[in-house]
C-alpha cells in the first residue's frame, strides 16, 4: 500500500512540477530526496529480513476486468533493488544539474522518468508495464532533443525510433502471449504472473512461441543494450546533456536487465538451448566488442558509454548461462547478473556525474584536451578514478560482486570460453587505466588555465555515490541474499 | 567452527584502515600529523600481531573467525603459524619504513596522501595475510595492487611514473584475472562434488588446506593442477616472476620508500605467500604443479640476475635483485614437491630475511638518493663511503645479507634453499630435477656480481659527479629505523631452527657432502674478487661490452618489454581496437542510413503528392492498366 501511495504522490508531484519556474530545482530535489528516503526505509523494513521470494505490497484494482486489464502492482526484492537504484540515480541527476544551464522543465522530465521507471518496476500487469515502458521513453527523448549537444535532433530521433522498434516487438509479444492464454483458458488477463508461467507459455505453438520470445528478447536487448542492436547507445549517451546521460546510464539501463530477470526469467527454461547459447554468445561478444571499441575513443563520455554497454554484457551472459546451468552455480550466476545491473547503475552514475563536473570546470571531456588535471582538481580526479576503478571491476566496489559471481558461475556452462571473458576484462582494465593516465595524470595541460576543484556540495554528491558503491561492494548481502530468495521462488 | 570472535586478530587489519582515514583527514589540515598517525596505527598492528602470536602459542590452535559474506562465500580471518609470521614481518618492516618515510617525505606537499595510501596498503597486505577465504584474499590482493598503482604514480606529474603505474596495474591485472579463472574452475569443480564439499564454502582457505587430498581425489589431480598453475600465474603477476616481472623495474619511478615497502619487502612477496598459503592444494595436484613452481622460481632467479648485471640505475639493480630473490622463495616452495613441507619453511624464511635486508638496501638507497637529489645512475656516484659512512655501511650490511655472506641472515635462508635444491635432485633422480639447483647456484654467483658491482661503484673510487662529491650523511635520527632493519639483516639467522620448527615441527635440514655444500660460498668469493678488481678500481672504465651482441640482448631485457609493449600492445591490441572502433562507426553509419533512407524515401514520396491533378490522373491510369493486365493474364477476365 505504501508503494501505491508513494507512486500516486509522485504522479501528482510530477504534474505539479510543470507549473513551477523559479523553484523547480528545489522542488525536484525535495521530491527526489523524499522518494529516495521512503524507498530506503521501505527496503530496510520489508526486505532486510524475512523476505522469502515472490511479490509483496501487492495491490490490484480492476479497470476493465472483462478484457483482463487490472491496475496491479507488487514489489519483489529485485524490483526493490532497482527502485532504490532509480531513486538514487534521479536524485543525483537532479542534484548535479546546474540551474543556469537548463530550463526548469528538465527537472519535470526527470521526475517523469522516475515515475516511468517505478511504474515498470512495480507493474504486475503487462499493459501497464508496457505503458510505463513507453512513458520513460518520452521524457528521455525530450531531455536529449531539447538539451543535448551537437546533432541532438538526429540523435534523439534515432534514440526514439530505435528503442521504439524494440517496444513494438514487446507489444506484439505481449499480445501473442495474451491471446494464447485466452485460447487455452478462456480468460482474458494481462497479469504477468499468469501469462509468464511455464505451463501456459509452453502451450503456445512453436513458431509463435519463438516469435514471442524473440519479441521479448529483442526489446530487452535493445535497451540493455547488447551487440548488435546497440547503435543508439553511444550516440545518445554522448549527445545527451550530462544529467541526461546519468539517467540513461544509471536509470534506463535497468530496463533491459529488469526485462530479462524480472519478466522473462520465469519462462527461462522454455527458451531452448540454442537461444541461450546465442545469449551467452551475445554477452561475450558485447564484452569484447565494446571494450575494444572503447579503447580508442577520445571522448571520455563516449568511452564510458561503451564501457557501460560492455558491463551489460555480463548481464546477458549471466542470464544465458544461468538458465543453462544446474546445481549450486545457478543461483550464483543469476544473482550475479542481477547484482551487476544494480552495481552498473551506481557506478555509471558516479562516473558521469564526475565527468559532468570535469566538463563544467575544464570545459572538455576529451582525453587529449585534459591531462594532468589531478594537480588542479585532486578531489574531483580521485572521485573519477574511484568510478573508473569500480567500473573495471576492482574488488571492494559493487561491480566486483556481480562480475565475480558471473565469472565463477559461468565456468560450468561455457568452460574454457571463459578465457574470452578474461581477455575482455583485461582490455577493460587497460583502457580505463590508460584513460586515467592520459586525462588525470601526467604534466598539467596549461591551456586549461586555472581551474577550481569541486565545491563541498558537489563533492558530497560524489561522496554519496562512492559510499554507496563501496557499501554494496563490501556488504553484498544487503541485496544478494534477497535476490537468492527471489530466485529460489522462481526456479 | 564458531569460536568466539578474537578481536586482536581483526584489529591487526582494522588499525591501519583507521590509520588510513585518520592520517588523510588530519593530514589535510596538519601535514606533519599524517606520518605520525600512520606509524602509530601500524605500530598498533604490530602489537596486535604479537598478542595474536601469544594467543596462538598458548592455545596451539589457529584462529578462525568467519561469517557468511554472500551466497556460499564466507569471509573472516584465519591466522595460523604461517599467517602470524607474515603479519609480524609486514607490520614490523612497514613500521620501520613508515618511520623513515617521515624523514624521506618531509618536504613533499602531498605527504598526507602518501601516508594515507601506505597505511591503506599495509591494511591491505595484513588483510591479505589473515583472510580466511580466497575471495576475501583476492579483495585485499587487488587492494594492495591498487595502492601499488597509486603509489608508483604518486608523483603524478612525472610521465614516467604514470606510465609505470599503468604498466604495473595492467600486467598484474593479467595475473590476477588468471588467478580468478583458477578460482572459477575450483569453485565449479567443487560445486559438482557436493559430497566432498559438504556445507563448506568452496573457496575457504582452511577448508581447502585441510581437505586437499579429498578434493584432489574428487575432482582429479590434473584439474587441481590446472587450478594450481592458474594460481601460480596470479602469484607470478604479483610477485614479478617471469614473464610477468616487467612492471617492477619501471615501478622504481615511485618514491624510494614505496619501492622499499611495496616492491621489495611486502607486496611482491604476496604471490609467494599465496602459493605457501594454499600449498596443500599444490601438493595434492599432479606433480607438474609444484615442478612448475620450482622451475619458474629458479629460472626467474637466474634470468633477473643476468638483467641485474647490466643496469646502471641503482634502484633498478635492486629491483632485479628482488625479482631474483623472490625466485628463490618460489623455487624453495616448489622444491617441497619432493623434499616435503620443509621447503615451504625454507621459502618463508627467505621471504622474511629478504624483507629485512631488501628493505634495508632500499631505505639506505633512499637516504643516498636524498643526498644526491635523486641521481640514480651508479656510474655517476662513487666514493660515497667516505662521504656518507653511516648510510653506506648500512647499504653494505644489506648487500652482504643479499649475497648470503656467511653469518648474515641471508646466508642461513638462501644457502639452505640451494642445498635443498640439490637434495631435490638427489631424491628426484632425473636430469629435470637438476635444473633448479643449477639455476639457483648460478643465480648466487650472479647475485654477488650485480650486488657488489653496484656497491663498489657506489662506495669506492672517486666521486664521478658534483652531487656525489658533496654528498653528506643524514642526521642520526632518521637512520634509527635502519639500524633495526640492519640488526634483522645481520642476526635473524640465529633463529633459523626455531623458525623452521615454528612453521613445521618435523622439518629436516638438507645435509650434503661438503664439496656441494660450500659451492655457493666458493662462487660468492669468486664474485667478490672479480667485482672488487673491476669495480672498486677504475678498471671497469676500460671494459667495453657495448659492441657485444649479447650485451645488447641483455640491455634490451631479452626484448620482453619490446614484445609486450611494442608488439602486443602497440602492434596488436591498439590496431585491433582501432579496427573495432572503425567498424563500430561504419556500422553506426549503416544503421543511420536506414533511418535517413526512410526519411529520404518519404520525402521522395512526398513529391508525388504535388497537387497537380493531371499527374494523379496519369498514375491512376497506369495503376488501373496494371491491375487489368494482371487480371487478364490470370484469366479472371
Amino acid at each position: 500500500m505504501i508503494i501505491l501511495l508513494l507512486f500516486s504522490l509522485m504522479v501528482i508531484a510530477a504534474i505539479a512540477s510543470f507549473f513551477l519556474k523559479k523553484h523547480a530545482f528545489v522542488y525536484a530535489l525535495g521530491v527526489s530526496a523524499a522518494v529516495l528516503i521512503v524507498i530506503v526505509f521501505y527496503s530496510v523494513l520489508r526486505f532486510h529480513s524475512g523476505y522469502t521470494g515472490g511479490y509483496i505490497s501487492t495491490f490490484t484494482y480492476g479497470l476493465a476486468s472483462k478484457i483482463g486489464i487490472f491496475f496491479s502492482i507488487g514489489v519483489s526484492s529485485f524490483s526493490d533493488a532497482l527502485l532504490l537504484l532509480s531513486a538514487i540515480v534521479i536524485f543525483v541527476a537532479v542534484a548535479i544539474t546546474r540551474k543556469k544551464d537548463y530550463v526548469p522543465s528538465i527537472y519535470s522530465f526527470m521526475i517523469l522518468i522516475e515515475i516511468g521507471l517505478f511504474g515498470i518496476l512495480i507493474s504486475r500487469d503487462f499493459l501497464f508495464f508496457y505503458i510505463f515502458w513507453e512513458v520513460v521513453l518520452i521524457p528521455a527523448y525530450f531531455i536529449v532533443a531539447e538539451f543535448g549537444g551537437k546533432n541532438k535532433d538526429h540523435v534523439s530521433l534515432k534514440f526514439f525510433v530505435y528503442t521504439h522498434i524494440g517496444s513494438v516487438f514487446l507489444l506484439l509479444a505481449i499480445f501473442t502471449v495474451y491471446s494464447f492464454y485466452y485460447i487455452h483458458t478462456g480468460i482474458f488477463t494481462f497479469q504477468i504472473s499468469s501469462l509468464m508461467s511455464v505451463k501456459y507459455f509452453a502451450m503456445i505453438p512453436t513458431t509463435l512461441k519463438y516469435f514471442a520470445i524473440f519479441g521479448f528478447l529483442f526489446s530487452f536487448l535493445v535497451k540493455l543494450p547488447s551487440f548488435p542492436i546497440h547503435s543508439w547507445l553511444p550516440d545518445t549517451y554522448e549527445t545527451a546533456p550530462y544529467p541526461g546521460t546519468v539517467i540513461l546510464a544509471g536509470g534506463l539501463s535497468i530496463m533491459g536487465g529488469y526485462g530479462l530477470f524480472g519478466i522473462l526469467l520465469p519462462v527461462g527454461s522454455l527458451l531452448g538451448n540454442t537461444v541461450l547459447y546465442i545469449l551467452i554468445g551475445l554477452g561475450i561478444i558485447s564484452l569484447i566488442y565494446f571494450a575494444l571499441s572503447a579503447m580508442m575513443q577520445y571522448s571520455l563520455k563516449r568511452m564510458m558509454a561503451f564501457a557501460s554497454a560492455a558491463a551489460m554484457g555480463f548481464v546477458t551472459l549471466s542470464f544465458g548461462a544461468g538458465i543453462l546451468e544446474t546445481g549450486i552455480e545457478q543461483p550464483l550466476e543469476l544473482a550475479g547478473g542481477m547484482y551487476q545491473i544494480l552495481a552498473h547503475g551506481l557506478i555509471m552514475t558516479l562516473i558521469f556525474a564526475a565527468l559532468y563536473f570535469i566538463n563544467q570546470k575544464a570545459g572538455s571531456d576529451n582525453i587529449y584536451s585534459l591531462g594532468g588535471i589531478f594537480r588542479e582538481m585532486p578531489v574531483l580526479s580521485s572521485s573519477l578514478l574511484v568510478g573508473l576503478l569500480a567500473s573495471l571491476g576492482l574488488p571492494g566496489f559493487a561491480g566486483f560482486i556481480g562480475e565475480f559471481s558471473v565469472l565463477v558461475g559461468s565456468f560450468q556452462a561455457i568452460g574454457w570460453v571463459i578465457i574470452l571473458v578474461i581477455f575482455a576484462m583485461i582490455i577493460t582494465a587497460s583502457y580505463h587505466i590508460w584513460a586515467a593516465q592520459r586525462s588525470l595524470y601526467g604534466p598539467y595541460n596549461e591551456h586549461l588555465g586555472a581551474i577550481k576543484d569541486v565545491s563541498a556540495a558537489q563533492f558530497s554528491i560524489l561522496l554519496f555515490m562512492m559510499i554507496a558503491i563501496f557499501i554494496f561492494g563490501i556488504v553484498p548481502n544487503l541485496y544478494y541474499g534477497s535476490f537468492l530468495a527471489y530466485l529460489g521462488a522462481l526456479i | 567452527m564458531s569460536a568466539a570472535i578474537y578481536w586482536y586478530g581483526w584489529l591487526i587489519v582494522i588499525s591501519p584502515l583507521v590509520g588510513f582515514l585518520a592520517s588523510y583527514i588530519a593530514g589535510r589540515k596538519y601535514r606533519i600529523t599524517a606520518g605520525i598517525i600512520a606509524s602509530t596505527a601500524i605500530g598498533l598492528s604490530l602489537v596486535f600481531s604479537i598478542l595474536t602470536l601469544l594467543k596462538i602459542n598458548s592455545s596451539g590452535q589457529p584462529i578462525y573467525n568467519h561469517f557468511k559474506w554472500f551466497f556460499n562465500i564466507d569471509a573472516g580471518i584465519y591466522i595460523d603459524h604461517l599467517a602470524i609470521i607474515m603479519a609480524l614481518m609486514v607490520s614490523f618492516v612497514s613500521l620501520m619504513i613508515h618511520l623513515f618515510a617521515i624523514y624521506y617525505m618531509k618536504d613533499d606537499p602531498n605527504k598526507h596522501t602518501y601516508f594515507a595510501e601506505t597505511s591503506l596498503f599495509t591494511a591491505g597486505m595484513l588483510g591479505l595475510i589473515v583472510a580466511s577465504n580466497l575471495v576475501l584474499f583476492f579483495l585485499f590482493w587487488e587492494l594492495v595492487g591498487l595502492c601499488s598503482y597509486l603509489l608508483i604514480g604518486f608523483w603524478f606529474f612525472k610521465p614516467n611514473a604514470t606510465a609505470a603505474a599503468k604498466k604495473a596495474f595492467i600486467v598484474t591485472r593479467v595475473g590476477d584475472l588468471l588467478f580468478l579463472v583458477g578460482m572459477a574452475i575450483l569453485y565449479a569443480s567443487l560445486s559438482a562434488h557436493i559430497s566432498v564439499l559438504g556445507a563448506n564454502s568452496p573457496l575457504s582457505i582452511p577448508y581447502l588446506i585441510t581437505n586437499a587430498k579429498a578434493i584432489a581425489a574428487a575432482i582429479g589431480p590434473t584439474t587441481l593442477g590446472i587450478v594450481s598453475v592458474l594460481f601460480l600465474a596470479g602469484a607470478a603477476g604479483k610477485s614479478a616472476q617471469f614473464p610477468l616481472h616487467v612492471w617492477i623495474p619501471d615501478a622504481m619511478e615511485g618514491p624510494t620508500t614505496v619501492s622499499a615497502l611495496i616492491h621489495a619487502a611486502t607486496m611482491v612477496t604476496a604471490g609467494v605467500y599465496l602459493v605457501a598459503r594454499v600449498f596443500p592444494i599444490f601438493q595434492a595436484s599432479s606433480s607438474f604443479a609444484l615442478y612448475s613452481v620450482a622451475i619458474l622460481g629458479s629460472f626467474t632467479a637466474i634470468y633477473a640476475g643476468i638483467l641485474g648485471l647490466v643496469m646502471n640505475d641503482i634502484k633498478r639493480v635492486l629491483a632485479y635483485s628482488t625479482i631474483s630473490q623472490i625466485g628463490y622463495m618460489m623455487a624453495a616452495i616448489g622444491l617441497a614437491g619432493i623434499i616435503g613441507y620443509s621447503g615451504v619453511a625454507y621459502g618463508i624464511f627467505q621471504l622474511v630475511t629478504h624483507a629485512f635486508f631488501k628493505a634495508l638496501l632500499f631505505v639506505s638507497t633512499g637516504a643516498i638518493l636524498i643526498a644526491l637529489l635523486e641521481l640514480r645512475d651508479i656510474k655517476k656516484m662513487g666514493g660515497l663511503w667516505k662521504r656518507m659512512p653511516m648510510t653506506v655501511t648500512l647499504l653494505l650490511i644489506g648487500a652482504a645479507a643479499l649475497i648470503a655472506f656467511p653469518g648474515t641472515s641471508g646466508y642461513f635462508s638462501k644457502d639452505t634453499i640451494i642445498s635443498a635444491s640439490y637434495v631435490y635432485y638427489l631424491q628426484g633422480g632425473n636430469i629435470a630435477s637438476l635444473l633448479p639447483w643449477l639455476f639457483l647456484l648460478i643465480g648466487s654467483l650472479l647475485t654477488t656480481l650485480y650486488t657488489f658491482r653496484m656497491f663498489f661503484l657506489v662506495a669506492m673510487g672517486k666521486p664521478r659527479s658534483d652531487l656525489a662529491e658533496h654528498a653528506k650523511d643524514p642526521k642520526i635520527l632518521p637512520l634509527i629505523p635502519l639500524f633495526f632493519l640492519a640488526a634483522g639483516a645481520l642476526f635473524l639467522g640465529i633463529v633459523q631452527p626455531q623458525f623452521y620448527g615454528f612453521l613445521y615441527p618435523d622439518y629436516v635440514m638438507p645435509s650434503l657432502p661438503y664439496y656441494i655444500q660450500y659451492l655457493p660460498e666458493v662462487l660468492m668469493v669468486i664474485g667478490l674478487v672479480v667485482t672488487y678488481f673491476l669495480y672498486a678500481t677504475d678498471k671497469w672504465k676500460k671494459l667495453h661490452f657495448d659492441k657485444s651482441p649479447w650485451y645488447k640482448i641483455v640491455r634490451n631485457k631479452f626484448y620482453l618489454d619490446t614484445l609486450f609493449t611494442n608488439i602486443i600492445a602497440e602492434r596488436v591490441i591498439a590496431p585491433v581496437s582501432a579496427g573495432f572502433g572503425a567498424f563500430e562507426s561504419a556500422y553506426n553509419k549503416a544503421i543511420d542510413s536506414i533511418g535517413t533512407g526512410t526519411v529520404g524515401l518519404g520525402s521522395r514520396m512526398r513529391k508525388l503528392q504535388n497537387g497537380i491533378v493531371e499527374n494523379y490522373f496519369v498514375i491512376i491510369l497506369i495503376g488501373m492498366s496494371i491491375i487489368l493486365l494482371i487480371m487478364i493474364l490470370e484469366g479472371v477476365l
